[in-house]
């Protein structure tokens, strides 16, 4: 087991070594405004028992939480996903069936919706898309206090006040991603902590390897423009009496585009809700500019959509239409979706959807009050009918998507660079993208009166308070409708009979 | 249409609005077949160029989805590829090869457009060719401008045009229908059994007009010399009764329709398999209905099918009962020896509005009907009764569309009571006016006497 801490700043921000102080096994300094990682990797063996029962047959699997309250993310760290559970996960033989996938997920993270990999899960194609994994799962994830409390149970002991408080501050994090291999053979756990002032403060632990960087964004002269630097100090604690200056560049394939972005739905919502996308800006990441291509780069929107809510292939190929909601192409939706089904007899979580947005090239832009230049892009949507319940309606949260320019490497065959120490992949968009794109993402703002990265919408469902005279009423109803249409048929029958009998007299006469 | 020398169905001709003596441009308009069938193909021509521009031009479509469908199917069969791999492609593959030109590409854009635009082209034919054998139908109990003039309410419907230009291929039902009434009026029982078998393989419920036809078709009908004298008298053994029923006419439209229904579905089965099966027939039989539709059903088995070990009773397992009892067995025993055009219409009736799924779509499925036996209503005798109907039959509708609004596109729970009881309304509308037409029947038959 070896940890890792990290506190990473902004650029200008760094630390003097000697504002630290190494105490043995223990590392203290000032407060710092920086974003702290975690990362915890685990051997196999070491492992709790049902977790190395699952992932014996696993060829990977990676497990993304993102909190739904609104965090700034600072480089290199800024990869985003929409707020919520996500599970990403290859067997490792095709015919495995993986019945306990669920029950353990469920174990650990709680409350989840899922039965088995096989009915709940959703497949994507390994021929489109090889560096990909096999399948998906999501759903609304709010809080890790579950996930807590199973990881206090199996790493601390009862008495481990400093264990327990550890664990316990995951419920501040921003994210958590679990990810296992089987090249690495290795679990590993890494939590990210939001922008904000903290001191730096950790302290080793018996059989535990810790390394805690103090780091901040560099330029040095030599980076190139793809490139991004690290500077700062290094420390293994119970082994380096000083932390080490250190200072190392890499590529990072996240990126930030120095914009943000809303989302909410237009009402009324109905039962076609539209997700309108406001960004800041729909110019192209201004720090791209030398790594930017028109032709390479595009504006997207990745959404997980739950069971309940669906975006229709059919109406996303029309060009006029996407065109006359500032889009320009569906890149990839879940398949099949159901375009009929009330949520109630679907398996599946529901799907995952990737849109090219098309923003104005330059010129065509409208002022706000502010001055500032704001854009909006809408996506529609569609509802399931979801099952009946008291007082008529039903509420389906929808988590902000990832709304991220895209620049894929310009020659096919370009060599893919190694991954950067603080490198996050297999974010369910990266894989229907060529391999090394870079992503610059768009940072997710929450709307007024509205705290949260998700959007809540109402769907109508029939009330259940009314809905006693259903049965009885229908009954009549038809029962009388028929009963007529019967008399009537009668009439036209006696009628006949009459006129027969009418006839028979005349030829007695 | 030549007058077959077999015996006039109506002796009411005389009920029939007699055209007015002084000419005028609207008696003219009547008077020679042109005029009507030029002015219905340039309104379906209208409706399709605009349609074409409001595609092109603007983000709602005029387009229906439906058509897309069918043409993407078209599509995956050019290439050889089922049409079942079209999602919500539920219909037998003759459609999609019926729209074969449509997937043509041949790199000249107005070319293709006019490809692409072939079936809606071929839709409206079906609506002419269906008003042009209503016309003939009519015209065996009234004289042709009369007869015109009451197929205008099919030909130069708009919404019947605005329906098949918009590509929905409920026109070619249409035409199916009217050419199985032609053809069994004109007693040519061979074509008659063709285009019931393929009606049926095309879209089911045809299936219902199969007892009220052969119920018609007794010696007596068919025209058989000496049919009246060889009358069984009553007492006669029921085996005796059997055998004077199964008439060789009788045998001739059971073996052919069937024998056509069938090889059909052989074919179709050989050729796509399963989901030929599934997407053709069983969906129609298993699907949920749950989505709001103008059918009584609707709130009923939206709430069954969300609590499915909840319901005491299962109502989608005797639906069928009232719907099939009224459309394949009493309705067409009762009527169709009278006149079977109205027997018809009342069984087509009773099936889409006895239906546990109603859209506005099987409106259509009557209204080919209707030109046959308006002339003689009492919904055209008694003009404040057919307002009524009509104005009732508006209303409820009307009444269903803003509560189906107010729940689909502003999202309030209309379900109850507004929809349901919009829905139940609408039935019960419905169901009086099957009533008068039924009872028009027996008054036509009384006033026979």
């Amino acid at each position: 087991m070896r940890e890792r801490i990290t506190y990473v700043q902004k650029l200008g921000d760094s630390l003097e070594p000697s504002a630290i102080t190494i105490d043995g096994g223990k590392i203290s300094g000032p407060e710092v405004h920086a974003v702290r990682e975690d990362r915890l990797t685990i051997a196999l063996d070491e492992l709790p028992s049902e977790l190395r029962a699952l992932l014996k047959d696993a060829q990977e699997l990676h497990i993304r939480w993102v909190s739904t309250t609104p965090y700034e993310a600072i480089s290199p760290l800024l990869a985003r996903l929409p707020p919520g559970f996500h599970v990403f996960f290859t067997p490792r033989r095709e015919e495995a069936v993986f019945t306990s996938l669920c029950a353990t997920l469920a174990k650990i993270f709680g409350d989840l919706s899922c039965s088995t990999p096989a009915e709940s899960f959703t497949s994507l194609p390994q021929d489109r898309f090889p560096h990909a994994p096999a399948l998906q799962y999501f759903q609304q994830l709010d809080s890790l206090s579950h996930f807590i409390h199973y990881a206090q149970d199996q790493l601390c002991r009862a008495t481990d006040a400093a264990c327990l408080a550890r664990l316990g501050s995951l419920s501040k994090a921003s994210s958590l991603d679990i990810d296992y291999d089987t090249t690495s053979r290795v679990l590993r756990a890494t939590a990210t902590w939001p922008y904000q002032r903290q001191p730096v403060e950790a302290t080793s632990r018996p059989q535990l390897r810790t390394e805690v960087g103090i780091l901040s964004t560099d330029k040095p002269q030599t980076l190139e423009p793809h490139e991004i630097g690290i500077s700062g100090l290094l420390t293994v604690l119970g082994q380096d009496a000083n932390p080490s200056p250190t200072m190392f560049t890499f590529v990072s394939r996240h990126r930030d585009a120095e914009s943000s972005f809303s989302a909410r739905f237009l009402r009324p919502t109905g039962f076609h809700p539209t997700l309108q996308l406001r960004l800041t800006s729909p110019d192209p990441p201004p720090s791209a500019s030398a790594a930017f291509s028109p032709d390479h780069c595009s504006l997207h929107a990745y959404l997980t959509l739950p069971r309940p809510i669906f975006a229709d292939k059919y109406q996303l190929a029309d060009p006029i239409f996407l065109a006359s909601k500032n889009l320009s192409a569906l890149r990839y939706t879940t398949q099949p979706v159901d375009l009929e089904a009330p949520a109630y007899v679907l398996p599946q979580w529901g799907s995952a959807v990737l849109l090219d947005l098309s923003p104005p090239r330059a010129a065509e832009k409208t002022e706000t009050e502010d001055g500032r230049a704001d854009w909006t892009a809408e996506i529609p949507l569609h509802l399931r009918y979801l099952p009946p319940a008291q007082g008529g309606y039903e509420s389906v949260h929808v988590p902000y998507p990832a709304v991220f320019w895209a620049c894929e490497p310009e020659q096919e065959d370009e060599e893919v660079q190694p991954p950067g120490p603080f490198e996050r992949s297999k974010l369910g968009y990266d894989g229907l993208f060529a391999e090394g794109t870079v992503f610059w993402h768009v940072e997710p703002r929450s709307v007024e009166g509205n705290q949260r990265l998700v959007n809540d919408v109402g769907v109508p469902v029939l009330d259940l308070e009314r809905a006693g005279w259903v049965n009885v009423g229908t009954a009549v109803a038809v029962a009388v409708g028929f009963a007529w249409v019967v008399w009537k048929l009668v009439g036209v029958w006696r009628g006949e009979a009459e006129k027969k009998g009418t006839q028979g007299e005349k030829k007695r006469q | 249409m030549a007058k077959t020398p077999v015996p006039v169905e109506r002796a009411e001709t005389t009920l029939a609005p007699a055209p007015a003596p002084a000419p005028s441009i609207f008696t003219s308009f009547f008077c020679s077949p042109f005029p009507l069938y030029f002015s219905a193909a340039l309104l379906r021509l209208g409706f399709l160029l605009y349609g074409l521009w409001q595609d092109a031009n603007s983000p709602v479509k005029y387009t229906d989805i439906d058509y897309l469908v069918f043409t993407d199917a078209a599509r995956f069969a050019s290439q050889g590829q089922s049409p079942y791999e079209r999602e919500t492609y539920r219909y037998t593959p003759v459609l999609a090869w019926l729209l074969l030109p449509t997937a043509l590409a041949t790199g000249n854009s107005v070319l293709d457009a006019v490809l692409f635009s072939s079936g809606k082209v071929l839709f409206a034919a079906a609506d002419l060719l269906a008003g042009w054998l209503l016309e003939g139908i009519l015209a065996r109990s009234m004289d042709a401008a009369t007869a015109r003039k009451f197929s205008t309410i099919w030909l130069l419907n708009p919404m019947v045009a605005t329906i098949s230009t918009r590509g929905s291929s409920e026109g070619l039902l249409g035409v199916l229908v009217m050419g199985l009434l032609s053809a069994v009026l004109a007693r040519r029982t061979i074509l008659a059994g063709l285009l019931l078998g393929f009606g049926v393989h095309f879209k089911i419920y045809p299936f219902i007009y199969a007892p009220a036809i052969v119920w018609w078709m007794d010696n007596e009908r068919m025209g058989k010399p000496g049919a009246r004298k060889r009358k069984v008298p009553t007492g006669t053994s029921r085996f005796a009764q059997l055998a004077t029923f199964i008439t060789p006419e009788r045998w001739t439209l059971a073996a052919v329709s069937l024998m056509t229904f069938f090889s059909l579905n052989v074919s179709m089965f050989l050729l796509y398999g399963p989901p030929f099966f599934t997407h053709t027939f069983l969906h129609h039989v298993t699907r949920l209905d749950h989505r709001h539709n103008f059918s009584p059903y609707n709130t009923q088995l939206y709430l069954a099918s969300a609590f499915p070990s909840l319901s005491s009773l299962h109502i989608e397992s005797v639906a069928f009962i009232p719907q099939l009892g009224l459309s394949c067995v009493l309705i067409p025993l009762v009527l169709a020896k009278k006149d079977l055009p109205t027997a018809m219409l009342a069984q087509t009736f009773a099936f889409v509005t006895f239906n546990k799924v109603c859209t506005s779509q099987y409106f259509l499925w009557y209204m080919v009907l209707l030109p046959l036996y308006l002339p003689t209503s009492s919904f055209l005798r008694n003009k404040r009764l057919g307002v009524a109907a009509l104005a009732l039959w508006f209303a409820a509708q009307g009444l269903w569309l803003q509560q189906g609004y107010e729940l689909e596109f502003l999202g309030k729970s209309s379900f109850l009571p507004g929809l349901w009881l919009a829905s139940l309304a609408f039935f019960l509308v419905n169901c009086w006016i099957l009533g008068v037409i039924i009872g028009d029947v027996g008054q036509r038959s009384k006033a026979a006497l």
